[in-house]
């Protein structure tokens, strides 16, 4: 070949062909576009929610714990089964990004963005409720192993110090998995924007332009990540579970509960992701991203896990029974059929007898269907916590000290404000950065084109 | 130098084609990517991603911090707790396990920016041969070559189906 002279290659110049932008971007980055005046208006009521009860939290921090409905035996009462309540919910999150990315599911590109989200909230809300329920909050450091003039340390064998660690570990590790995958998502953003937005999105990109390098780099992050977070996810909720079953209250000494706890986790984090998805997609308009296959798929989910939690639910009562511990029956007949058996049935019917629909495939494809079970099995993800910790306190070994808890109204006040707290961050982040994992949908998109060829690509075929 | 950008509507030829040029001495290569393509790992380098040193090296300081600092504390602070051995590994385990996550954790994070060469550029000014078509769905493939190589290079990206070659820099 022979080598063409300077003056023709610097003739070859020409200007940048326009393009038009992707279609996923184009769906997928209006989710981000100028908020209606209704978005406000929620944001507004959540902002201003959220201080409400943070003046209530101050108010407890005046008066102290008393105004809390504590009564002797039970001094556990709804921040702690907040606080598990949301631990929980952060569960589906990382599950869908980890487990299922592990699992080559690539069902899981259109939810695990907001999944993921929600895990960071959940964990922030719940972390909220261990400085809530210490009552003197200037003191609740002492948990930390930190060097200090009395020389002493940290008990390491309490399930408490383990928890601080599990905690606080799965807050970072959720918050860098987020942040990691969304730095491509952001340069995408970054490329179409104007503005503060401009200027926001290329500091938080840091100068992503997606080399091969870069992808290379991303693409094995990720995957250790899924492959630390999911052992991690597991851990959590076990060590969660530990809190209780480390002590000899009857109905919480028992080996079941890392698995049921777990199984519980993943089961209230995926209604969770349902119950916000589905107004979320229905708002938005993003049916052609996260379809009824992605709908069912969590239906199947949430059936599965239910399943797991009836069979604890079940295997708890008839352990009690063969286990011909005095103590254990007392405890459990209580559970059922005692003060609080509007809470056990509460729990139960939630949690396993409504979310048997999802056996019929009508009942999976029926997305207020899908919507009512969701709410449900939060609701009764609560009550499950509330029966486990209040019951089980309130019915120990000594008959003299029985006693019974009823929440004051500042508990049931910071519980509600729990969900505006998680909602405010929710609406702000819908707002601030894709929900929907672009570059996921994408790679889905172009691997479809390369198999049916041509521009005509249902983007709604993303399985 | 004149740097050639072939724009690609797929990563397998892209692939192929980095390889190829790399078999054909053409050292100066960059490839851009709108998606996580797992063909492309191997494009530009071959060997393994050095994260998994920093995740491996992460995770065996967190293992070994988690043991030293329960039972070091332990023994400093020596009070018998439930007629437990001052060091009792089972429950440490749980610690040793916590760390061993976040440390592993936090160094695949700093070695995903290292080995990424994050941040990358200026700040707010892409490099000339970035578009924001490659964060749509195109692929890009940048060579810098010399005069005498233009027209062999811009033969190469048509054989492998590129759908534009630009000449961004004579």
């Amino acid at each position: 070949m022979t080598p063409p002279p300077a003056m023709s290659v610097a003739a070859m110049m020409r200007p940048p062909v326009e393009v038009p932008d992707s279609p996923v971007n184009r769906d997928l980055l209006a989710v981000m576009g100028r908020p209606t005046l209704l978005y406000w208006l929620l944001l507004l009521f959540l902002v201003v929610f959220v201080h409400a009860v943070g003046a209530v939290w101050v108010f407890q921090v005046y008066k102290g714990l008393g105004i809390a409905g504590y009564k002797h035996p039970v001094f556990w009462g709804v921040y702690i089964v907040t606080f598990v309540f949301w631990v929980g919910i952060a569960h589906a999150g990382t599950l869908i990004s980890a487990i299922l990315y592990l699992f080559r599911s690539k069902w899981r590109n259109a939810i695990n963005r907001s999944a993921e989200a929600m895990t960071v909230f959940a964990v922030l809300t719940a972390a909220q409720f261990l400085g809530i329920h210490v009552g003197r909050i200037w003191k609740s450091y002492f948990i930390l192993p930190y060097p200090n003039q009395r020389g002493l340390w940290v008990n390491f064998k309490s399930p408490l110090v383990w928890d601080t660690f599990a905690i606080s570990t799965y807050a970072t590790i959720s918050i860098l998995f987020l942040f990691v995958g969304l730095i491509p998502d952001i340069a995408i953003a970054r490329d179409r924007s104007t503005g503060w937005r401009r200027l926001l999105y290329t500091a938080l990109s840091f100068g992503w332009v997606g080399t091969a390098k870069q992808w290379k780099s991303f693409n094995r992050a990720v995957l250790h990540l899924s492959g630390l977070a999911t052992p991690l996810v597991l851990s959590v909720h076990s060590v969660v579970s530990w809190d209780f079953a480390m002590s000899i209250v009857p109905t919480w000494h028992s080996t079941i509960f890392a698995p049921y706890f777990v199984a519980g986790a993943i089961f209230s984090g995926f209604a969770m992701v349902l119950t916000v998805m589905i107004p979320v997609r229905r708002i938005f308009a993003l049916e052609a991203y996260i379809t009824e296959y992605h709908l069912e798929n969590m239906a199947r989910f949430i059936l599965l896990t239910s399943l797991i939690v009836g069979y604890a639910y079940g295997m708890e009562f008839f352990m009690a029974w063969y286990s011909g511990s005095e103590f254990e029956r007392s405890a459990w007949w209580y559970r059922a059929f005692g003060d609080y058996w509007v809470s056990a049935w509460v729990m139960i019917s939630c949690n396993s007898i409504f979310p048997n629909i999802l056996w019929f495939k009508w009942a999976r494809t029926n997305v207020t269907i899908l919507f009512i079970v969701s709410v449900l099995v939060n609701v009764g993800m609560w009550f499950e916590r509330y029966v486990i910790i209040v019951i089980g306190l309130s019915h120990e070994f000594n008959p003299d000290v029985w006693n019974h808890y009823m929440p004051s109204v500042p508990e049931m006040l910071i519980l509600a404000g729990s969900f505006a707290f998680f909602a405010m961050f929710f609406v702000i982040f819908i707002k601030l950065f894709p929900v929907v994992a672009i570059a996921e949908v994408k790679e889905l998109v172009i691997h479809e084109k390369a198999h049916h060829g041509g521009g005509a690509v249902a983007h709604g075929e993303t399985h | 130098m004149p740097t050639l950008v072939g724009v690609f509507s797929q990563a397998g030829p892209v692939a192929t084609l980095a390889r190829r040029l790399r078999d054909r001495g053409f050292g100066d290569l960059e490839v851009y990517s709108p998606v996580p393509a797992v063909e492309l790992d191997g494009a530009l380098d071959e060997k393994p991603s050095r994260v998994r040193l920093w995740t491996l090296i992460g995770g065996l300081t967190g293992v070994v911090t988690g043991f030293l600092m329960t039972i070091w504390m332990s023994y400093d602070w020596p009070i018998v707790v439930g007629g437990k051995p001052l060091a009792s590994i089972p429950p440490y385990v749980v610690i040793a396990f916590e760390l061993t996550i976040l440390f592993g954790g936090v160094l695949t994070v700093l070695g995903f920016f290292w080995v990424g060469g994050l941040p990358y550029g200026k700040f707010g000014k892409p490099d000339a041969t970035y578009s924001t078509r490659f964060s749509a769905e195109d692929f890009g493939l940048v060579v810098r070559c010399s005069d005498r190589d233009v027209a062999e290079v811009d033969g190469l990206f048509r054989a492998h189906e590129a759908k534009e070659v630009t000449l961004v820099e004579a």
